[in-house]
């Protein structure tokens, strides 16, 4: 009975119900976003730092990778320290730099990796093979649209720009062996990868044996963070980072954006609720005579309460459902916006949808749609039958 | 004479050089100005520079600065150039004009020379450092949307409500001859003052959110920046906003009261 008492409740008032709905689908929609937000940054990253398998990551003291142009100097020498852990079972030197295609009078400019293409850990080859050669590079899209080249054709590829002189350091002629996709660069970013003494050796004397990162492989089962510490304890001038460090200091970075997430995401809870709140407060308002009557042929308080609390908890839910669908459609929207932050590695989701963030939203509202009812069974449930039967008889 | 220069000049090689710390650096690290540090360019260095510290100064309100964690450290240009092994190179130079005529020339001539670099104008510069700004500006605009949509269906929703209400009082005015057109204009208008009221606290909770936005990410950040402002454009777009979203919700409201039969507002 209290189902097809709060259906015709909410049925005789149409239009006020479907607003109402609306308005918590709305709501929905940004708290599913929001939740989305605080969680799927993190974990995006998560799986874009772990999707290769390498756990520790060694840049130059006192930087992120990547995050300047500095390098570290004597990479041989690191790399023979790291050998001699035999829990750290790969190592991947990596050199980043800028290189210049010279093709007759024109001049493309690229970031370049110069890096072990057998046990790299940056790129994913979608055709062709690897640059295993001193004289081959593998471009990724814009790379080959910026060139107008194809795989087997020999490109004139200098670095070291020298503004001063208007000299490069180094220039080579490289065969072109396939199309890459950089798993951490920004989109629209044109690039290409190397065998990293190839572009050490185009690079001038200064980065002879320089890297910018080390990507390093645990053994299974080997505690990373100890390994992290053993390096640390060796090698100076470097800064050990691990996935987990990485996370933190991406948070540290990112904070403004969970702290937005949740502030957005309790104010979209609580619109609901007062939405749902004054809603049900004022069908009760309303049906006061109705609900002494009933009362007064003794349907029981439980029944009275239960009938209301449904009423919140059925908008709170229909428009909830309504909202997750709304809710995706405008993350996907405002993920499409944070995607274009300069330099963001291409496949970091700002809103990352996961059942447990759809089932956490869904779940705040059921919980705001129950509290929403309380205040109003509770006046329900506790009317003085005969006084309010009175005073609506003399209304 | 010859002797006073070399005496000189061995006194001031033997004097430390001095440096500028960011009081970001000075709080973590307790220092003061006189302080002594060690300073080189490679970490644990056995060939450091013993150096004073001379100013402590405030963090520029860059925005693209903010969430970096990083120290910075000024020291004169001759220093860092030996300090980096850095010869006698710069990484750019600042040029002040005496206008927009002169910058213009400046531009043209420097670029068309040949010494191997390219001239700015600082706002071109600033646009393009501006990006990641203009990104979260653009996020900011369609969070901005989906609040407005949701406030403006919460008004809605209100405002039908307040004037289910009254249906027996506009139901009893309408049958004394109230004339629609009144009846319409009374709801319009109340629903007018409720968001205009609303608006004015809304204006004010809004103030109260952006100081202690100010408060609390400046502590965060430890920078003089000011990430919130509220101009006297956003008061006049969220109360006009709030206005024209308030007359249309009292509109639609009270159009649904008046078409119907005063009889029927009455329940008979």
């Amino acid at each position: 009975m209290p189902v097809a008492l709060a259906w015709a409740s909410l049925k005789r008032h149409g239009t006020r119900t479907l607003l109402a709905m609306l308005g918590v689908a709305v709501a929905a929609a940004m708290l599913l976003d929001m939740v989305m937000m605080s969680t799927g940054m993190r974990e995006s990253f998560r799986n874009l730092l772990l999707s290769r398998g390498f756990q520790l990551r060694l840049a130059p003291k006192g930087t992120l990778p990547f995050d300047t142009d500095a390098t570290m100097t004597n990479t041989s020498g690191i790399v023979r320290i790291l050998r001699q852990n035999p829990d750290l079972t790969t190592i991947s030197p990596v050199l980043g730099g800028t290189i210049h295609v010279l093709r007759g009078d024109s001049v493309i400019t690229a970031s370049a990796l110069g890096l072990d293409p057998r046990i790299q850990g940056d790129y994913e080859l979608l055709s062709g093979k690897d640059p295993l050669a001193p004289d081959e590079i593998a471009g990724n899209d814009e790379f080959m649209r910026a060139t107008g080249a194809r795989t087997g054709d020999t490109l004139a590829v200098a670095s070291g720009y020298d503004p001063q002189t208007r000299e490069y350091a180094g220039t080579r002629r490289l065969v072109l062996t396939g199309t890459i996709r950089f798993l951490y660069g920004a989109s629209h970013q044109r690039g290409a990868a190397m065998r990293l003494a190839t572009l050490q050796g185009m690079s001038g004397p200064d980065r002879s044996d320089a890297s910018s990162l080390f990507m390093i492989r645990v053994r299974k089962g080997t505690d990373v963070e100890a390994a992290g510490r053993w390096i640390k304890e060796r090698v100076f001038t470097v800064n050990v980072i691990s996935t987990e460090s990485a996370l933190d200091q991406v948070d540290e970075r990112l904070r403004y954006f969970r702290q937005l997430a949740v502030i957005l995401g309790s104010v979209s809870l609580f619109v609901g609720f007062l939405l749902v709140t004054t809603l049900v407060t004022v069908s009760v308002n309303e049906r006061i005579g109705e609900i002494a009557v009933m009362r007064a042929i003794g349907v029981s308080r439980a029944h009275v309460v239960q009938q209301i609390v449904l009423e919140g908890v059925a908008i709170s839910l229909v428009g909830a459902f309504a909202g997750l669908l709304l809710g995706l459609v405008t993350g996907r929207y405002l993920n499409g916006i944070l995607s274009s932050f300069p330099g963001l590695p291409e496949a970091i989701d700002f809103f990352l949808f996961q059942p447990k963030a759809a089932w956490t939203a869904l779940g705040l509202l059921a919980l705001s749609g129950i509290a929403a009812g309380v205040y109003p069974s509770f006046r329900a449930s506790s009317l003085p039958i005969a006084t309010t039967l009175r005073q609506e008889a003399i209304a | 004479m010859f002797n006073l220069i070399v005496i000189l000049a061995l006194l001031q090689h033997a004097i430390p050089r001095t440096i500028a710390i960011d009081e970001r650096l000075a709080a973590d690290a307790h220092l003061a100005v006189g302080d002594r540090v060690l300073l080189s360019a490679i970490p644990e260095s056995r060939t450091a520079d013993t150096v004073i510290i001379s100013a402590i100064v405030k963090r520029g309100t860059d925005p693209a600065e903010v969430a970096r964690s990083e120290y910075r450290i000024r020291l004169h240009l001759d220093h860092l150039q030996s300090l980096a092994g850095y010869g006698d190179r710069v990484d750019r130079f600042a040029v002040a004009t005496r206008g927009d005529a002169a910058t213009a020339k400046a531009l043209a001539e420097i670029n068309s020379s040949a010494f191997g670099f390219e001239a700015h104008r600082s706002k071109d510069i600033a646009v393009g450092t501006s990006k990641t700004f203009q990104v979260v500006s653009r996020f900011h605009k369609a969070i901005g949307v989906i609040t407005i949509v949701a406030s403006a269906i919460f008004l809605l929703c209100i405002m039908l409500l307040k004037v289910e209400e009254r249906r027996r009082d506009v139901a009893a005015l309408r049958l004394i001859g109230i004339s629609r057109k009144t009846v319409m204009r009374a709801v319009v208008i109340e629903a007018a003052l409720l968001a205009l009221v609303g608006s004015a606290l809304g204006v004010g909770v809004g103030w109260a959110g952006s100081q202690f936005i100010n408060w609390y990410y400046r502590g965060v950040y430890r920078t003089p920046l000011a990430f919130s402002i509220v101009t006297p454009s956003i008061v006049t777009l969220a109360v006009a906003l709030s206005l024209v979203l308030g007359i249309a919700a009292g509109i639609l409201a009270s159009l649904r009261l008046v078409r119907t039969p005063p009889l029927v507002l009455f329940g008979r």
